[in-house]
């Protein structure tokens, strides 16, 4: 058999397993009595197990990776399936949800915010992902990807940190503040 | 279809698992989340889009050229024959070739030649000859659309990279203000509040298919960020020079600028891969200065159920090799490189995974499309509606299909010989869509673009067929084509499901 139809094959226990792994935590979800937590777990559980399982017979990276994508289908076809219909209405049911703050709108703060979340946060992030580069044991390549994969994770916080930030100013010094350190430190050490 | 939704009778009060998070927190967090979405949200959109169609990218290039056959494998010797044809049309300006044997996703032999910039794409036979020239363009209008946005390379990579940041963030803070992650996690109610509707659907796509969602955006954005952190690196630590911190991940070749006697021996590259990684197929072959002394191959080659794209080879002309790159032997920064393309592309795991990947990567875009529409909802509820904005962000959402499949249809119908048709087409129909806000209001101008997007693939698919007489060498093109009519199909359903409630009455 060939390699691409043992994936193929493998594919349809892996969505059965996450359905039934997402029944499980839907079934929870809708149990309000003392059985609930038996049902959280269960279904932890089967998430975990059909997480695992792949990797004996797809690869130990790649069959983790494919039941990920897979669960993550099979879980939407579970939450559709439970779809309620409802009658539309003109007026606007009660939410629920949180309210975004209402923030004092001054053109200086939108564009000292866009300075931060923007360039600013961008450099930070790259300082502290070259000291990474720089300070951390291991093989150059692992230390370089790494700290490549930790610009984009890093600035995306420094984006949504500073966008939600109100002390505008902190955020400002605490980005001036470590840009400096990193990039400074990283250069004093150079790269071996 | 209905929930099974617990009644308040049954309920007890219980110790909430997710921890109590402030209430100004994650009102804070929500301004950050919804200013960032509304900023970067038509870009967001726009690569989400165009990145769930190229996730199918080999499967659009068969059916581009459906006359070329499906081949499933061919010798070392077809290679290089095709090799030596490409090089002996092209001259003493050719710089680099570019190989990619078949595949089981690609059945093609496939050769790029790169001469001063200046690309030619041939396909060969089985036996190595070549047999046509040409490019599938609306394939390469699609993947470079998602790619650079069709701006200068280097731009347009660090504005999609950027794009992978803000949703990156997006997630982020969408997380972090999602106090009620638990308690809705099933919840999809349909048809009654927009903004209900709308919240219930950005937050279950947004959350179960949260690993996807991570997954594409951090390897995309660091994807098209490399050439500036690599630019930023250098500049710190290599005195500037980026081809230092290059020269990490790549062997050294010497740079030889005299004439070669003879082209590289492939041949001999390629039965050395096999010694050298047993049971593995190779996936791209590319030659450097194939004209020059100083000649070098890289040979990739796959092996079975491994995440990271292959193991790679470097030979001299002659075949005697230089450096390797072996999966089972290279550190984790190198596999970790090795499989970034994959994850980001979900070309790892055959085609249902694809499918998978198209399906969460639509889930995506719907999540991107429905924060827009929970922004103007609430202003709606608030007696704050922004009707101008509504028309606008309809139309940026249901541009997208719709210029997607004239393009697609301009690339069929013009034979595919000019390659800026497909580009031409897609910012006309764009641009009007957008104009077309200025006369219709948003319900009947969601309508009427989802019909026409959904008629123009249906055309799409008859104009295929008819312009090639329904005799397609490359069985794929049957199953795009039906696959094409599915999707028409929905577009189709959607528009008669959403239509007004006199009309489903009459």
């Amino acid at each position: 058999m060939s390699p691409e139809l043992i994936t193929t094959l493998a594919t349809a226990p892996l969505l059965a397993g996450g359905v039934g792994a997402a029944w499980l935590l839907r079934r929870a979800w809708s149990d309000r009595t003392a059985r609930r937590p038996l049902w959280i777990v269960a279904g932890w559980v089967a998430v975990a197990a059909v997480s695992v399982a792949p990797a004996f017979i797809l690869g130990g990276a790649r069959g983790p990776f494919i039941a990920w994508t897979l669960i993550s289908v099979a879980a939407l076809v579970v939450v559709v399936q439970g779809v309620q219909v409802r009658v539309a209405r003109q007026r606007g049911e009660k939410s629920l949800a949180p309210e975004p703050s209402d923030r004092v709108s001054k053109a200086w703060r939108g564009w000292l915010r866009g300075l931060l979340a923007g360039p600013l946060g961008m450099i930070a992030a790259m300082g502290v992902a070259i000291a990474f580069a720089a300070f951390c044991p291991g093989a150059a390549q692992t230390r370089l990807v790494i700290g490549g994969l930790m610009v984009p994770v890093l600035w995306g916080g420094a984006m949504a940190w500073t966008l939600a930030d109100d002390k505008i100013l902190r955020a400002t010094a605490v980005l001036v503040g470590v840009s400096v350190v990193t990039f400074t430190a990283a250069m004093l050490r150079g790269f071996s | 279809m209905t929930a099974d939704v617990p009644s308040q009778a049954t309920k007890k009060p219980g110790k909430p698992i997710w921890p109590k998070i402030p209430a100004g927190f994650v009102r804070s967090v929500l301004a950050g989340h919804s200013a960032l979405g509304l900023a970067f949200a038509a870009l967001i959109y726009l690569v989400c889009f165009s990145g769930s169609v190229a996730v199918f990218a080999r499967e659009f290039q068969r059916w581009e050229r459906p006359e070329l056959p499906a081949i499933t494998a061919v010798t070392p010797a077809a290679i290089q024959t095709a090799m030596e044809q490409a090089v002996r049309r092209i001259g003493d300006s050719v710089e680099h070739v570019y190989i990619t044997p078949p595949t089981p996703d690609l059945p093609r032999l496939v050769v790029m030649t790169d001469a001063h910039g200046k690309h030619e794409t041939f396909a060969a036979d089985a036996s190595g000859r070549l047999t046509d020239t040409g490019e599938p363009v609306w394939t390469e209008f699609m993947t470079r659309l998602h790619i650079n946005l069709h701006l200068p390379q280097t731009w347009g990579m660090f504005i999609v990279g950027l794009t992978g940041v803000a949703l990156l963030s997006s997630l982020i803070s969408g997380v972090l203000a999602h106090p009620r992650v638990f308690k809705d996690a099933f919840h999809l109610r349909w048809g009654g509040s927009k903004r209900l509707q709308e919240a219930d659907l950005h937050n279950r796509l947004g959350v179960w298919a949260l690993p996807f969602h991570v997954i594409v955006s951090l390897t995309g954005a660091l994807l098209g960020l490399t050439t500036i952190i690599v630019g930023v690196l250098a500049m710190a630590m290599f005195q500037g020079d980026t081809s230092k911190a290059y020269a990490l991940f790549l062997p050294p070749i010497v740079d030889d600028p005299r004439p070669a006697s003879s082209l590289p021996n492939l041949v001999a590259a390629l039965d050395a891969t096999q010694r050298l990684s047993p049971g593995s197929t190779p996936s791209f072959i590319g030659l450097e200065h194939p004209l020059e002394l100083g000649q070098a191959v890289v040979v990739n080659a796959a092996l079975p159920n491994r995440l990271v794209a292959a193991d790679s080879f470097y030979f001299d002309g002659k075949g005697q090799l230089l450096d390797a790159s072996q999966t089972t032997e290279t550190n984790l920064g190198e596999k970790i490189l090795g499989s970034l393309g994959p994850l980001h592309f979900g070309w790892f795991g055959g085609i249902v995974v694809k499918l998978a990947y198209g399906l969460l990567g639509l889930a995506l875009t719907s999540v991107t499309a429905s924060g827009v529409a929970i922004w103007l909802a609430r202003r709606r509820d608030k007696g704050r509606p922004a009707p101008r904005w509504e028309r606008i962000w309809i139309a940026t959402v249901w541009s997208q299909p719709l210029a997607f499949a004239a393009s697609a249809l301009a690339a069929i119908l013009s034979g595919a010989t000019v390659e800026a048709i497909p580009l031409i087409v897609w910012g006309i129909v764009t641009l009007a869509s957008l104009l077309a806000t200025l006369a219709a209001d948003p319900a009947r101008l969601s309508r009427a673009m989802r019909l026409a997007s959904g008629g123009l693939i249906l055309l799409t698919v008859l104009v295929h067929i008819v312009r090639h007489g329904a005799a397609y060498a490359d069985p794929a093109a049957w199953w795009m084509n039906g696959a094409l009519a599915i999707v028409a199909a929905a577009l189709a359903l959607s528009v008669w499901r959403s239509r007004p409630r006199s009309a489903a009455a009459a």
